[in-house]
């Protein structure tokens, strides 16, 4: 078989004269080309570019945290809506399946944003930190290329899962499952790659020779890339459980009908919930990456610690308390307004529980050194108080973030226990002994924090500390599971009803949401900061004009301005979300106004409702306190 | 007014619109927008209200070859390139560390000659790769050693010579290298080098 060479062949050669101008053009252009060159190169050996008035870094700044706090939510939100569906599929209860799918439509229409925000952060590192981000791209190019696929893989999953909801129920629901858990699992992933870049900047470990994947693999595994992995993982659980609390908070205050104040109130509780859940191991989270930190570099732990951010940590155990606090509150007002005759019974475990972490969150706040003038100092002998000042250190901080862990599960239990009498047997013996576990762990934790003082730091650190946390993951741990037997067999004496909460509780859902981003502020500038006039701590100098940490105050500010400015993206998001329901349900809502709909009542086992068919009542009242 | 004052005052301000905006306006949505406020205001004012520190950056040090005099001169710029430029300290310590995650380099100027320090640097495969694992199971973050006269470090002659020289003081041993012939190797003018302090100096926002 032969080929004809000719069958591509121009049907018109180039002349001579074509030839010739061509050339001339060349000659004319070549110092144009030159030029371009030559501000290409120039262009390449740019370190930094401004935005002015704004300053790069403040924009990086709120891009940056808009795209954090956008992301945390859309990648906790799918972990808890599809453990919600999976109760919903084995316990047989269309409103669990109910409930993720609406945590799933917020997800969706959240995303979107989250992706913009990313793309916009994006164009805006390579613009203004051209040097750095060519830096990091020379490393971690294969896993931007790893990054890539799972961010399609998430898309294309996510896609499926949310518009395949309704196709995808009865036989047909384990399909759905697996998309929701390929979801998560893509969801790891989308969060972990990054989580290499940004610690490989706190962490960095020497990069050597090898192939490219090599090179990125050995920066991507650096000291502190999993305890951030698993430190955010759990914080975006927090986040998303508060901000779905803040949005059911909201519209219970703007029901408009008696069915959607049950759903709303009902929902709001599933939110602190999860919210509560991931926030009790969340300080563990903290302290091993703090650990880590300090065992990687000591001066990088001793500056976010000991040294200007030592503050910051002040401000933290501020918002930690107010969060616990509002967490404990919407839990002690549950079981008061949601079931009727408790408030006297429980009145005076909550009150106690109300002392301890008041106190628990004074000691927190004590700082290590006090704000006094030179004669008050002179006074004291220094800036550390006589007697406060034992609150100051790390022994008693871990002591009381432990009890107020302690605390707050224990406002939980109790919940999960109002309002209905154990029968079984063996109840009173094993209520006896969680009392009396209870009481062992908190003096054991007391007594490992005050012993804590007369050890070295290293013993404190390493076995002191760790045998707090691991008494109360013990705690934890039993508790649960002896719980949730002893209520399977209970008989409800009070049934749970809902809508009743008065509007505070909105509020205080509302607040714990702000805390948390709050929260995620900060410490996203504590871990910004602690690398101080790094790009890449120990490798990459800063050399911009940004290359100082502003003051805790200034960054307060920013920190609020950010904080605000995603409530209104929250808010938009979510209205927008929620726009076509309202549309669909606008017709049938007069109908159906003031009408119970049986599902509150039928409240989460886990949650101390009442079982299934339990309800024996609704109150008539319905309008919430003020 | 300073940067805090105005900050405060602007706190202020917001905190009051919250109060403004619970006490005047009905619309729950809006209400709850007010309650926003009053927190994030609240939280900036609290925030302002303790000591006011900002993390400065040291000043970039220079350093001219030619001042150099003594083997002592040459050693504290070694100093200052280990703990900088030269990365050594990511990865080395000098006495036993638990988070080292290569070989303690307490006393290598005293065990190791000069020329097979500056091998081990520039040929890490040649010898000292198989020599650096510790006995048993190896160290959890096992790195690679570099080539240290390459990129992204890319220490020059003198520059290593100087690390080499400090590694020979730390370990308590008099300095071999000769000042005179680090001189004449002008493989580099100058050497800069960034200010070892990882820690800013901390000075008052107000100054």
């Amino acid at each position: 078989m032969t080929h004809d060479v000719n069958a591509h062949r121009p049907s018109r050669l180039p002349s001579a004269k074509c030839c010739a101008w061509s050339l001339l053009w060349a000659l004319i252009l070549l110092p144009a080309f030159a030029w371009a060159q030559d501000a290409a190169t120039q262009a390449m050996s740019v370190e930094y570019r401004d935005i002015p008035g704004l300053g790069s870094r403040n924009v990086i700044w709120i891009v940056a945290q808009q795209h954090l706090l956008l992301a945390g939510f859309v990648l906790g939100v799918p972990i808890f809506a599809w453990v919600c569906e999976l109760v919903g599929w084995k316990s047989g209860e269309a409103r669990y399946d109910n409930l993720a799918k609406e945590f799933t439509k917020l997800l969706t229409s959240a995303y979107a944003t989250t992706a913009l925000f990313g793309g916009i952060l994006l164009f805006l590192l390579i613009g203004l930190y051209p040097k750095l981000m060519a830096y990091l791209s020379d490393i971690f190019f294969p896993s931007f290329l790893a990054y890539c696929m799972l961010f399609l893989m998430e898309t294309a999953v996510l896609y499926l899962y949310w518009y395949g909801w309704d196709v995808m129920q009865g036989r047909k629901k384990w399909i759905h499952l697996t998309l929701g858990f390929l979801l998560n699992l893509f969801a790891l992933g989308i969060m972990i790659v990054p989580n290499s870049w940004a610690t490989f900047q706190a962490s960095p470990v020497v990069v050597g020779d090898g192939t490219a994947i090599e090179r990125a693999w050995a920066a991507t595994w650096n000291p502190t890339w999993w305890p951030v992995n698993i430190h955010r993982l759990i914080a975006n659980v927090v986040l998303g459980g508060f901000i779905c609390g803040a949005y059911a908070g909201i519209r219970y205050l703007l029901a408009a009908s008696r069915a959607e104040r049950d759903h709303y109130d009902w929902m709001g509780y599933v939110g602190n919930f999860i919210g509560v859940f991931g926030m009790l191991p969340l300080p563990f989270a903290g302290y091993w990456l703090m650990r880590e930190i300090y065992q990687y570099n000591q001066q990088m732990g001793i500056t976010l610690m000991g040294g200007f951010l030592a503050w910051l940590f002040i401000l933290q155990a501020m918002l930690i308390g107010v969060l616990f606090l509002g967490a404990n509150y919407y839990f002690w007002m549950g079981i008061t307004y949601r079931i009727p005759g408790s408030e006297q019974r429980y009145r005076r475990p909550i009150l106690a529980m109300l002392i301890v972490l008041m106190v628990c969150l004074g000691v927190w706040m004590t700082p290590h050194s006090l704000v006094a003038s030179l004669e008050e100092a002179r006074k004291m002998g220094g800036t550390h108080h006589p007697l406060l000042g034992v609150f100051g250190v790390m022994s008693a901080k871990m002591t009381v973030a432990n009890l107020m862990i302690l605390v707050t599960f224990m406002s939980f239990i109790m919940y999960w226990r109002a309002g209905k009498q154990e029968t079984a047997a063996w109840a009173k013996i094993a209520k006896s002994v969680m009392g009396a576990l209870l009481v062992v762990a908190g003096i054991a934790v007391v007594v490992l924090g005050v012993w804590g003082y007369f050890v070295p730091a290293i013993i404190r650190i390493n076995y002191f500390s760790v045998a707090q946390v691991l008494i109360v993951l013990f705690i934890m741990l039993t508790f649960t599971p002896l719980t949730a037997v002893l209520m399977k067999s209970a008989k409800v004496t009070t049934a749970m009803v809902w809508g009743q909460m008065p509007v505070r509780s909105a509020y205080c859902l509302v607040s714990n949401a702000v805390m948390v981003v709050l929260l995620m502020s900060l410490m996203g500038y504590a871990r910004s900061s602690s690398r101080v006039h790094w790009h890449i701590y120990g490798v990459m100098r800063d050399t911009s004009e940004y290359a100082y940490s502003p003051a805790l105050g200034y960054a307060a500010a920013f920190m609020s301005l950010n904080t605000f400015v995603f409530c209104l993206l929250a808010a938009f998001i979510f209205w927008v979300a929620t726009m076509g329901d309202k549309a669909k349900q606008g017709p049938a809502q007069g109908a159906r106004a003031d009408t119970p709909t049986g599902m509150p009542g039928m409240a989460p086992a886990v949650a101390g409702g009442a079982p299934t068919g339990a309800r024996t009542g609704t109150p008539t009242g319905t309008r919430t306190h003020e | 007014m300073s940067e805090v004052a105005l900050l405060q005052i602007i706190g202020l301000l917001v905190v009051g619109t919250g109060v403004g905006i619970l006490l005047f306006i009905r619309s729950k949505f809006l209400r709850v927008g007010g309650f926003v406020i009053i927190v994030l205001g609240t939280f900036s004012l609290l925030a302002l209200g303790v000591p006011q520190m900002a993390s400065l950056p040291p000043a970039i040090e220079t350093f001219d070859i030619t001042k150099v005099k003594t083997p002592d001169d040459l050693a504290g710029i070694g100093q200052k390139i280990f703990f900088s430029k030269g990365q050594c300290a990511l990865c080395h310590s000098i006495g036993p560390s638990e988070s080292a995650r290569c070989p303690d380099l307490k006393g290598i100027g005293a065990k190791l000659s000069p020329e097979f320090i500056y091998e081990s640097l520039t040929e890490p495969q040649a010898y000292i790769y198989l020599d650096f694992r510790h006995e048993g199971v190896p160290k959890e973050y096992p790195a690679r050693m570099p080539y240290i006269h390459k990129n992204p470090i890319a220490l020059s002659k003198q520059e290593i010579y100087s690390v080499i020289a400090f590694l020979q003081k730390m370990s308590g041993e008099p300095i071999s290298i000769d000042v005179d012939d680090v001189l004449k190797m002008r493989d580099r003018d100058a050497m800069t080098v960034a200010a070892v302090a990882t820690h800013g100096a901390a000075a008052n926002a107000g100054e």
